[in-house]
């Protein structure tokens, strides 16, 4: 049938004027790839399929959505009505914010598994240093976008996670005060800076597409990498179509199954997708105990968290970005995968193990005996990076397989 | 091995410290079996309106909605009977001004629309609220102030249904008010949640057909290759 169509007279007429034919065969039907790709490769089209929840999900909820701090009565704000008119008056509303809100968890999920299986297999590796950079920006560009996004509802979270987070901007000398206004329109989180939030929240997903399309191109010019982490011979190349349109499409499935039960059975998610006190309309008089951010977040909160002094905090996290944005370089050895390199194993799950403790530390109001684990496994993340250069030296390969 | 070991021992002790943590201070809830069908929610309601509605509202609760939401169904002559002269399509509304609020208890009493999705507990934490008004045991906190759920234990709202010092005769018919009323509010919270899980049901019955359909596909597809 898909053959068919692009063999029409008209698929014929418009691929002589802008090769739409020709850019479909190429990226979607013959485009090569490795036969042995397993079921961890579905989670880039599954990321795709999420982004088009979140891009469309958003766009209905913008037309239903006020931006405004201004109150309403009890404590309450046109912002916050406006989110409980979609979930109570407008049809389906519930449905499309739920879809959202946990579109939004869903996301970070495929994503954090995505890149996962992009250091296990040592993706990053020449000549994928690229793909992955693009991979960090939009790891980069998704977490600036939620922040912004959070604020919207001007529930209690809302309102006090971004007050500590715009804090931050303001430790940063010399230009901290200024700055601090900038991002927040005025001296406190207030109307205008909800105002910008929206207008940023709703401009960030584009720039995100922009770099998630340069991404996918980055992706064919390289083509993809394997578990076994070695160029594959001819016979180890299929067409990207059928096979792994698909095995994709099973994928996208058991994660729609996985995606649904939580947007109608848990769309809270027991408060780490939509976090209970968020259901407390803003009050800037009433500091709430724990201010901790959501959970795909926290990892980054606690590695700014565990260091004593802010300035060098915001220092740390940004370094813990810089750290992964020089993965290809760091890391020294001939050999791509964790398959076949017993000690970076070792190490990566350690590393895998320590953003887990460092997400629990920072979901949790601090404790002394916390504070000493996050500042453990701040130590563990970083120590992972200044080892990386040195592995290969004393790393003893497994023997590499001929072919995939 | 010896990695993950570690691992798992380190989380261990984690989640233990947390729910160690979590739990300071505070009794655990009274158990409670909330039910959504239309006898509990009406009597909720009207709970709520007798007693409540002197201090609380539903802001995004109009008395059109008891009505129109199926789950409560109530008739027109029971929502008239209540709602006096206020408007159908008004909010459910206190009569008790922000600030008269302030000079006699101190504090402005929050909207109940969401309470239950704003609070730990839900509707659980509401019932043992309203029945966890005892005599302070270190006789600081003036009776029907004392709240053993309440965080800190002082609350400005005075035993509303009057639990404290209640009689033996009148305790089962203050439980089921108090039932009755966390009910609706769990209700009210999140009028759609019937809905959601009855289309959630169709939905993850859809998707799972398809997806089987998809993976006899692959496999199918996949034979071939070696
Ligand atoms: C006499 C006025 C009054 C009446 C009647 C009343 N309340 Fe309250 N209620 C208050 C006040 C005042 C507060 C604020 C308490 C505080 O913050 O210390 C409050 C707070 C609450 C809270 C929030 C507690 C928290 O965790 O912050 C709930 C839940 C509540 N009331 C439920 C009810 C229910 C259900 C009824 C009806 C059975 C009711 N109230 C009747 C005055 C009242
Ligand atoms: C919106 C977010 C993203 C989308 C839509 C996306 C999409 C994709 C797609 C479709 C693929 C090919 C299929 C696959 O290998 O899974 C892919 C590959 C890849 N992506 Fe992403 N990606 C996203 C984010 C990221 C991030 C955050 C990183 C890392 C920081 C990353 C790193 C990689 C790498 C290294 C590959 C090649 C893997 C290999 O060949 O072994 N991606 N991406």
């Amino acid at each position: 049938m898909l053959e068919k169509m692009l063999n029409t007279k008209f698929a014929q007429w418009l691929d002589e004027r802008t090769h739409v034919v020709q850019y479909v065969r190429f990226h979607l039907l013959d485009y090569p790839t490795p036969k042995n790709l397993n079921y961890w490769y579905a989670f880039g089209s599954i990321a795709l399929v999420v982004l088009i929840i979140q891009v469309l999900s958003g766009v209905f909820l913008a037309m239903d959505y006020k931006p405004a701090a201004v109150p309403t009565g009890n404590g309450f704000s046109m912002a916050f009505d406006s989110i409980e008119r979609i979930m109570r008056e407008v049809n389906d509303g519930w449905l499309i914010r739920y879809m959202h809100a946990v579109g939004a968890s869903a996301f970070f999920f495929v994503i954090y598994l995505h890149m996962a299986r992009g250091m296990y297999y040592g993706s990053y590796k020449k000549p994928r240093e690229f793909l992955w950079i693009m991979g960090v920006m939009i790891l980069v560009i998704m977490q600036a976008t939620v922040f912004f996004g959070y604020l919207l509802p001007w529930g209690q979270m809302s309102y006090w996670g971004a007050t500590v987070i715009t804090n931050i901007f303001g430790a940063i000398p010399g230009i901290g005060d200024w700055l601090l206004q900038l991002v927040r329109g005025g001296y406190g989180v207030g109307d205008p800076t909800l105002n910008r939030f929206f207008a940023l929240h709703f401009l960030f997903p584009f720039i995100l597409i922009a770099f998630v399309f340069w991404h996918v191109m980055a992706l064919h010019v390289v083509h993809s990498n394997n578990p076994e982490g070695i160029e594959p011979s001819k016979k180890g190349i299929i067409p990207f179509h059928p096979y792994y349109t698909v095995k994709d499409l099973f994928g996208i499935g058991v994660f729609l199954i996985v995606y649904s039960w939580f947007v109608f059975f848990d769309p809270t998610g027991h408060g780490l997708i939509i976090e209970t006190n968020n259901f407390n309309p803003a009050d800037p008089l009433k500091t709430p105990p724990d201010i901790t951010p959501v959970w795909y977040l926290t990892p980054w909160y606690e590695i700014l968290r565990s260091v004593p002094n802010k300035l060098l905090g915001i220092v740390g996290m940004a370094f813990a970005y810089v750290c992964l944005f020089l993965m290809p370089w760091l890391d020294r050895s001939p050999v791509r995968s964790a398959r076949y390199r017993p000690v970076y194993r070792t190490m990566l799950l350690v590393f895998f193990a320590s953003i887990g403790v460092l997400g629990y530390c920072g979901h949790h109001e601090v404790t002394p005996e916390l504070l000493l684990i996050g500042r453990i496994a701040s130590l563990v993340y970083f120590a992972f990076f200044a080892l990386l250069p040195f592995v290969h030296k004393f790393e003893k390969n497994r023997p590499l397989p001929e072919d995939i | 091995m010896k990695t993950w070991t570690m691992v798992m021992i380190l989380l261990g002790w984690l989640a233990g410290s947390g729910a160690a943590m979590a739990g300071e201070g505070m009794p655990p809830l009274k158990p409670v079996q909330l039910s959504m069908d239309q006898k509990t929610l009406q009597h909720g309601a009207q709970v709520f309106t007798e007693v409540c509605m002197g201090c609380h509202s539903l802001r995004y609760v109009t008395w059109k909605h008891l009505m129109d939401y199926p789950e409560i169904g109530m008739t027109r002559e029971q929502v008239d009977e209540m709602r006096g002269d206020a408007p159908l399509t008004a909010p459910i509304k206190t009569g008790l001004s922000e600030a008269d609020a302030r000079e006699s208890y101190g504090v402005v009493p929050p909207d109940l629309t969401l309470i239950a999705r704003a609070r730990e507990g839900g509707g659980a934490y509401i019932y043992s609220l309203l029945l966890g008004f005892e005599h302070d045991p270190e006789g600081k906190v003036p009776d029907g102030n004392y709240n053993l759920y309440f965080p800190g234990h002082r609350i400005a709202m005075a035993d509303p249904l009057g639990w404290l010092d209640h009689d033996e005769d009148e305790e089962q018919e203050l439980k089921e008010q108090a039932r009755a009323v966390a009910s609706f509010l769990a209700y009210v919270g999140e009028p759609h949640q019937l809905e959601r899980k009855a289309l959630g049901r169709k939905v993850l019955i859809f998707l799972v057909v398809l997806t089987l359909i998809f993976w006899l596909l692959k496999r199918e597809v996949w034979r071939d290759v070696h």
